[in-house]
């Protein structure tokens, strides 16, 4: 199957209006514009002869190349090809910042200087990669696929599929891992509904890993050129920032360009900074689409802003952490607006910064006597503050979903509930958390309790799993589902209690009149079965039924920005402070990271193993993101210069360290329980904070790193610049 | 579309025992063991992440040793006996001490690791080993879920508590 063959199947709508449409279709015609992008299908019975298929094929290819463009350099030069000649330049996002009273106070400041700091590509590579099993009966598609956004999959395939929304099935079970990288509905979905419908029988593709590598979301990718102002006591006066994001050909739905305009928007994160200007451009190139992965842009800008006040703090001769502190939010300054509009609701940001200070201090001590001996191993601290958006409108990212999501809740006649939820699993420990806050809600045991997720045709439509929301959204409407049963079923048992429903109370899996303990109970089963089933023992007038429907959205979040293009694009903000501890080697340039520690506010905790584990993995992420993965293409042909996990190097148990989390509780005031988010918050703080411990390690050497990831090259070759300099 | 049907078309026979039953089959000499188990026997617990080797992800036992079937043909596994994640618990389900430990410890979260993860402790993990021994033993094994913290406390547990 070619692109002649998918004519009829729709091509990928283009919702986001600031961005310039690339009209991505299922299969690549006549321009093809990176390694990854499919071309052609082929079916066959098993894999194997589907491989030796493609083999053939390839080989019958007729392809002439044009001059690739990869690196941004090249993408916005004058004389550089257009991936999309109808655009007139290689920009899908080009936003001017335009603040006339920051550029006054940089004007005003007594020092400035200028940097661009890069964040390098990265993919999010869920250990599963991404599959699709797809099935075309009686009229009716059902699809198994391994994606983070069940409903949003359904209505993309019913729409380019030219299907009935209610004639598609998507069912997402035990996904192995998503991290971003699954919340985009991919072509091959399509392409193998598409077989499976053709065919009129199932078809199944799982993709490999050397497949993963090039077909799959890439990530991060941004350069930020800086303009800072500062005096001699080291205060930030203020800062212009020009976010450039790669985000590849483009071709990926949802567009890869959201991530780029959170940098600059949660930069500033723990700091009371109001004078930043930020400009923001995407630029196309002939490399793999960019889209979602874990920080969602915040690491990137988390470490530029970090980098600039280590510079600041260099220069003027102070410690870093003098130059943080005074700028750190109090909590007296809640709520915050920072620059770009989102509004900080609550936090513990001094709280935890003066503690990750005490942590990494004692660490440093322990550190430094374990390398004593050791003249050829330099042991440093880093810190670094942020915050992590939680539960943000899907709008900016999607352009036409947006920030709702909903719960169902039936009432089983033995006392059970089902409990079917919007949002979904994939790994994060979804389905516990909502056992346990509906268990709760219910007054019912866990065991009681059945949770759907991942089912369009068992759970309501929501929007999946993304954005450190799921708590926040699943707590928002189960709670309010719960609500309606249990009034109805305080109803019923007071009918049976002969008291008020207004008396009657519900403890340990019954339900009593309120002050008469050790009084009749009447069970959830009781309550149960008369509400469903022998409804003639209900109240005159009550009707049968037990269940409920409700959705949530935060009310006060914003999907467009203002005429100033500030938007207050997440409804809550978690908190955290890293500090890492390392020690580097100078005559190998190894960097091991000795001690972590993460002291983190996700407001209420609901379970705290899920947290821990949220926390932990994501720092192990963030890790990788410093010191290990890349992705490489070559300048000259565009070639990728990565085919496996020799050259995509994903840290072991031999790299990540221990890490020692501890945590504050503040409550966001507006959420439902006060709970925020912790999906992705440990990935955005070690970019910065090895960084920092790393150029504290080589002060000698005046280090001043600039770019990731930090690896021994960077060490090594940063040793040899300052002695060429000696 | 097929080039050399002879070669594709060839199979030979293989016998071999797996989690404690006997298997016969007649495979075609290229194909990986991991895919033998998966879509052969319908193992699927036994799981794929990169079909290279690094990972370990598709660990299995091959006469008591931890080893990657994603590197083996099915034909060299012919007279073989091989323990596949399904064999670890006891028949009626009661999980393994490997297995609770896991579950005791939260280590995982997505669980596309695990069945690699608990082959590699179970064929290789030594009484009294020490987590650096601990951490070195399972650095052939990636997770990207957990950030392994949780992992490595289950196996200092079993090092230190398990029966030899
Ligand atoms: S699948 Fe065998 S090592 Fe990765
Ligand atoms: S638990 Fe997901 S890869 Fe290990």
């Amino acid at each position: 199957m070619t692109a002649d063959d998918v004519d009829d199947v729709g091509t990928y709508p283009d919702y986001i209006v600031i961005n310039k449409p690339v009209n991505q279709r299922p299969l690549r015609g006549d321009v093809v514009r990176y390694v990854g992008a499919p071309i052609a299908a082929v079916a066959a019975t098993d894999r194997y002869a589907a491989e030796d298929a493609v083999e053939a094929l390839a080989a019958t290819l007729e392809i002439d190349e044009l001059s690739p463009v990869m690196t941004v350099e090249q993408a916005t030069s004058d004389e550089a090809p257009l991936l999309y000649p109808e655009w007139g330049d290689n920009k899908v996002v080009d936003l001017v910042g335009d603040r006339p009273e920051v550029r006054a106070a940089l004007d005003a400041a007594p020092h400035r200087f200028t940097e661009t700091y890069v964040v390098q590509r990265q993919t999010p590579l869920p250990m599963e990669t991404r599959g699709v099993v797809a099935e075309y009966r009686d009229g009716r598609l059902s699809v198994w696929v391994s994606h983070q956004s069940p409903h949003i999959a359904r209505t993309t395939y019913a729409m380019l599929l030219g299907l009935r929304e209610a004639d598609v099935r998507v069912v997402c079970p035990r996904v192995g891992g998503g991290f971003g990288g699954k919340t985009h509905v991919y072509s091959e979905e399509i392409v193998v509904a598409h077989l499976a419908m053709k065919l009129g029988r199932p078809v199944r593709w799982i993709e490999d890993r050397a497949e993963h590598l090039v077909a799959s979301v890439h990530a991060r990718d941004q350069r930020h050129v800086v303009d800072v102002g500062y005096d001699d006591e080291g205060h930030i006066h203020a800062m212009r920032c020009h976010v450039i994001c790669d985000v590849g050909s483009g071709e990926v739905f949802m567009a890869g360009t959201c991530p780029s305009l959170v940098s600059g928007g949660v930069m500033t994160g723990s700091y009371d900074f109001p004078n930043l200007e930020v400009s923001t451009t995407c630029v196309v190139t002939n490399k793999t689409p960019a889209g979602a992965y874990r920080g969602f842009g915040a690491p990137e800008g988390v470490f530029v802003m970090e980098r600039v006040i280590e510079r600041v703090a260099r220069l003027v001769g102070k410690d870093p952490n003098d130059v943080r502190a005074p700028m750190i939010l109090q909590q007296s300054q809640m709520p915050y607006t920072m620059p770009g509009g989102g509004r900080i609701d609550s936090g513990s940001h001094q709280q935890t910064f003066e503690r990750v200070i005490e942590l990494g201090t004692e660490a440093l001590q322990r550190v430094q006597a374990r390398f004593e001996d050791d003249p050829k191993v330099r042991v440093g601290v880093g810190y670094t503050n942020y915050v992590e958006p939680c539960v943000p409108t899907y709008f900016a990212t999607t352009g036409h979903w947006a920030g709702y999501d909903a719960a169902t809740i039936r009432i089983e006649p033995d006392g059970g509930a089902t409990v079917a939820v919007g949002v979904a699993e994939i790994g994060q420990g979804m389905v516990v958390t909502t056992r346990m806050l509906a268990a709760d809600a219910l007054g019912m045991n866990l065991d009681d309790v059945a949770v759907v997720m991942g089912d369009t045709d068992r759970a309501p439509y929501g929007l999946g799993a993304w954005g450190s929301r799921g708590a926040v959204v699943m707590a928002g409407s189960v709670v309010k589902a719960a609500e309606v049963v249990l009034d109805k079923a305080r109803v019923i048992a007071a009918h049976k209690l002969e008291a008020a429903a207004a008396d009657v109370v519900l403890e340990d899996g019954a339900f009593t009149v309120r002050g008469s303990p050790g009084g009749t109970a009447v069970t959830w089963a009781e309550v149960a079965t008369a509400g469903v089933i022998r409804t003639i023992e209900l109240p005159k007038g009550l009707e049968g039924g037990l269940d409920a429907a409700a959705t949530y959205e935060p009310y006060a979040l914003e999907h467009f920005p203002d005429e100033s293009g500030r938007i207050h694009a997440a409804a809550t903000w978690s908190n955290a402070a890293h500090a890492a501890v390392v020690a580097v080697d100078l005559r190998s340039g190894h960097i091991s990271i000795e001690e972590y520690f993460v002291v983190h506010d996700c407001g209420t905790i609901i379970h705290p193993n899920v947290v821990e584990g949220q926390i932990v993995g994501g720092v192990a992420q963030g890790i990788a993101g410093a010191m290990y993965e890349n992705l490489p293409y070559d300048p000259e042909t565009g070639q990728p210069q990565f085919a496996s996990f020799m050259e995509y190097l994903v840290p072991t148990m031999s790299e990540i360290p221990p890490v020692q989390t501890e945590h504050f509780e503040s409550p966001a005031p507006e959420m439902p329980l006060g709970i925020k988010g912790v999906g992705e918050a440990g990935t955005i703080g070690p970019p910065a904070a090895i960084t920092n411990a790393v150029c504290f390690a080589l002060a000698d050497y005046h280090l001043d790193i600039t770019e990731t990831p930090v690896t021994p090259m960077t060490i090594r070759a940063a040793i040899r610049g300052s002695k060429d300099r000696t | 579309m097929t080039s050399d049907t002879t070669a594709e078309n060839r199979r030979v026979p293989i016998r071999l025992r797996v989690n404690g039953s006997t298997e016969s089959a007649a495979v075609p000499p290229r194909l990986l063991l991991s895919d033998f188990l998966r879509e052969g026997l319908g193992l699927t617990g036994t799981h794929v992440g990169c079909e290279h080797g690094v990972c370990g992800a598709c660990t299995v036992l091959i006469d008591g040793t931890a080893a990657r079937s994603c590197l083996t043909l099915a034909v060299q596994a012919d007279e073989a006996d091989i323990t596949t994640i399904e064999g670890l618990a006891e028949p009626d389900g009661t999980l393994s001490t490997v297995q609770q430990a896991f579950a005791d410890h939260f280590s995982l979260q997505c669980g596309f690791c695990t069945a690699g993860f608990l082959m590699s402790i179970a064929g290789e993990l030594e009484q009294g080993m020490t987590e650096p021994e601990i951490r070195e033993l399972l650095s052939g094994n990636l997770c990207r879920c957990t950030g392994y913290q949780s992992i490595v406390e289950a196996a200092v547990e079993l090092a230190g508590t398990r029966e030899a």
